[in-house]
């Protein structure tokens, strides 16, 4: 489903990403984790557009994301991405945010975007917020809003750049509970995180990367038991002390 | 004129504060030309006699100088009043304990300490104002002032060449600005304090 | 002090000085600020632009807005009351130049100079709004003009409501010099009724009342409103 092939970026003279290759397989779910500025969000925004880079190739179900020839927005439409900060739109409803897109992009009609945006807020349990304004939702709430967001487009894959980082800690668990269910439903995720939990529950492979590459990349069972490479296990040593 | 104004609207003296802030209100809300209309024609009815006689006896072009040099004065240090009075404002309210609990007095505090700094944080906006001076003194040449503008309107009105006599005027203009804004960069350089973010000024309405 | 001035004269002339003068006045100001803020954050997103094939835009916006900004208002008034029947002759390929009225040479020249300095007030708005806003509609796969419209701009607007409108105050008092080229908004008419009746004081002191009255109370509304946005964010 995704192709990452050679990837390298650089902002200005300082190299951001070195050579990164992968692969994301359909229904897949990969954890890419690493410590700050390692960049693994680099990494995931390069997937679908949103950060230029400069060598390599990215492959989404076929599509080259860095060939000026494609279309960029409509591949960002089947792409689903969650952000740190959630990014809702502070000035519509939670129900304008899940159906801006749908009739704006895939040229649904405004009930069918409603019918639809109605059914994900249930399936993330805020139904009852439907007309009301971020500002007035939790962190946690927020956060599942966007992930309804995103799945309003029915995309065939979805990324997560540190979904849970900007959330108070008893928050966490509702919004990993939502993407512990989309795994298990088989939608393709890349997910960049420090929830280790969260891999080891739903993870099929784990990705680990410092300064800029691919240090290790493997299913999990050999990623938490076996990692190959010290630094792996300098990180995970830190880490699973919490 | 205009830094005491400023000053003075943050003394703690209530009544005080509030007469300035009525006296800025007033020359902030009344257009430019208007002000100068005030100043040309309607002052020199209202005074006294020999005074009013004095001012409308006065040859040109003096007649219309002092009008417009008084009116420009009053307006600008209205506006720089405000300045001053926000990058008073602006200064962290610990400078002003610092300075009493040091012993100075009030008008100490001010003269040695908050002064000092409001001057380094508004000097940016400062040479805005400076700049819409310079704009402003076209709008003299309503009361018969043969400023810049005015002599070019002058000079269309007799050969008919348009184009040119306010391109001309356009051209000194530009370089004026030029010229203000990096002389003003050169102050700002050398009296600036190491170290201190200065209040981001808001962004600038006006002209 | 105020012996010897007639007052009536204000009465007798408030029919016309209203319906004419603050008409014209009201009605440009609006023209002006609703074409000034198009305008302006058309020039606000040209100066904004990233990418390097749109550099000549970036500059030119730029060079626009600091000319615009160097200026006295009094001259751009000049320029545009003499240069746009030129302009308008040459695009329909008449030989003469057209005729514009004063009216409406007013409302280009002020649109086009107010422009500018909205431009800078959407500037700091658009800037003011979060790139990862302009991600998240990136994300879903809208294109730039759409993130752009529905994302970016209406907060940006919002952000700077206060100061927009304050601009629009700064508009209303500066129509007034309109007088350069003899149109009649509202001191323009004051000043042909004082001089028709010699009653220069008293009309002239009555506009001035005038303006502070409008101008200190939408200072004030902006004020409140400003108060109250703060809190809502």
């Amino acid at each position: 489903m995704i192709s990452i092939r050679g990837l390298s970026k650089w902002y200005g003279a300082f190299q951001v990403l070195a050579d990164c290759s992968t692969e994301v397989a359909k229904g897949e779910v990969v954890v890419v984790c690493g410590p700050s500025g390692s960049g693994k969000s680099t990494l995931i925004k390069c997937v679908n557009g949103l950060e230029p880079f400069e060598k390599g190739e990215i492959l989404v179900d076929g599509i080259s994301v860095g060939s000026p020839k494609t279309d960029l927005p409509k591949l960002r439409s089947r792409v689903g991405m969650v952000f740190q900060h959630f990014e809702l739109f502070p000035h519509m409803t939670v129900t304008q945010n899940l159906t801006l897109a749908q009739v704006k992009v895939l040229g649904r009609t405004p009930a069918a975007a409603h019918e639809k945006a109605m059914a994900l807020l249930d399936r993330v349990g805020l139904r009852a917020h439907a007309d009301k304004f971020p500002g007035n939702l939790s962190g946690g709430q927020q956060q599942r809003v966007a992930i309804a967001r995103a799945l309003c487009m029915d995309p065939i894959a979805m990324l997560f750049d540190e979904p849970t980082s900007a959330l108070d800690p008893e928050m966490i668990n509702e919004v990993l509970d939502v993407m512990v269910e989309l795994a298990q439903e088989g939608m393709t995720m890349m997910v960049v995180t420090h929830e280790m939990g969260f891999a080891r529950r739903v993870a099929h492979r784990v990705i680990f990367m410092d300064e800029g590459k691919i240090v290790e990349d493997a299913p999990k069972e050999e990623f938490f038991g076996t990692p190959r490479s010290e630094r792996a296990q300098q990180f995970l040593a830190k880490i699973l002390h919490h | 004129m205009g830094a005491v104004v400023g000053t003075l609207r943050t003394a703690p003296q209530r009544w005080l504060a509030r007469a300035c802030a009525a006296y800025v209100e007033l020359f902030r809300n009344i257009p430019l030309l208007v002000q100068m209309f005030l100043w040309f024609f309607v002052l020199p009815e209202l005074l006294p006699e020999r005074l009013g006689d004095a001012m409308k006896q006065m040859p040109p072009p003096w007649s219309s100088y002092v009008p417009a040099v008084l009116c420009l004065g009053i307006y600008m240090s209205v506006r720089i009043a405000e300045q001053v009075r926000a990058g008073i404002q602006s200064l962290p309210r610990g400078q002003s304990l610092a300075g009493t609990a040091l012993g100075l007095t009030l008008a100490q505090t001010y003269r040695h300490v908050l002064l000092p700094m409001t001057f380094r944080i508004i000097l940016p906006p400062l040479t805005s104002e400076f700049m819409n001076t310079i704009k402003n003194s076209a709008v003299a040449l309503t009361i018969g002032l043969l400023e810049l503008t005015g002599r070019a309107r002058a000079m269309q009105e007799f050969s008919f060449q348009v184009f040119e006599a306010f391109a001309a005027a356009t051209l000194i203009y530009l370089v004026v600005n030029v010229v203000v804004v990096f002389g003003m960069r050169r102050v700002e350089r050398s009296v600036r304090v190491p170290g201190y973010i200065g209040a981001t000024a808001a962004v600038q309405t006006g002209h | 002090m105020f012996a010897g001035f007639d007052f009536d004269v204000i009465e007798r002339s408030l029919p016309y000085l209203f319906r004419e003068g603050m008409v014209f006045t009201v009605t440009l100001t609006a023209l002006a600020m609703t074409g000034g803020i198009v305008f302006g954050t058309a020039l606000a997103m040209m100066r904004l632009a990233t990418s390097a094939a749109l550099a000549p835009l970036v500059w030119l916006a730029g060079a626009y807005v600091n000319l615009m900004r160097a200026l006295p208002l009094v001259l751009v008034i000049f320029w545009f009351y003499f240069l746009v029947p030129w302009i308008g002759g040459w695009l329909i390929g008449a030989r003469q130049t057209i005729q514009v009225g004063a009216f409406w040479s007013a409302v280009i020249t002020f649109t086009m100079f107010e422009a500018a300095y909205y431009c800078e007030i959407m500037r700091a708005g658009i800037q003011s709004v979060s790139r990862g806003q302009q991600s998240a509609g990136y994300a879903l796969g809208l294109n730039y003009w759409r993130t752009m419209g529905h994302v970016v701009l209406p907060q940006a607007f919002r952000n700077m409501l206060p100061v927009l409108l304050t601009q629009t105050v700064i508009l209303f008092q500066d129509t007034s010099l309109v007088y350069v080229i003899s149109a009649t908004d509202f001191l323009g008419a004051a000043a042909k009724v004082a001089n028709r009746d010699h009653r220069l004081v008293e009309m002239y002191l009555f506009a001035a009342l005038v303006y502070l009255v409008v101008s200190y109370v939408a200072s004030r509304y902006v004020g409140r409103l400003q108060a109250r946005l703060a809190v809502i964010r």
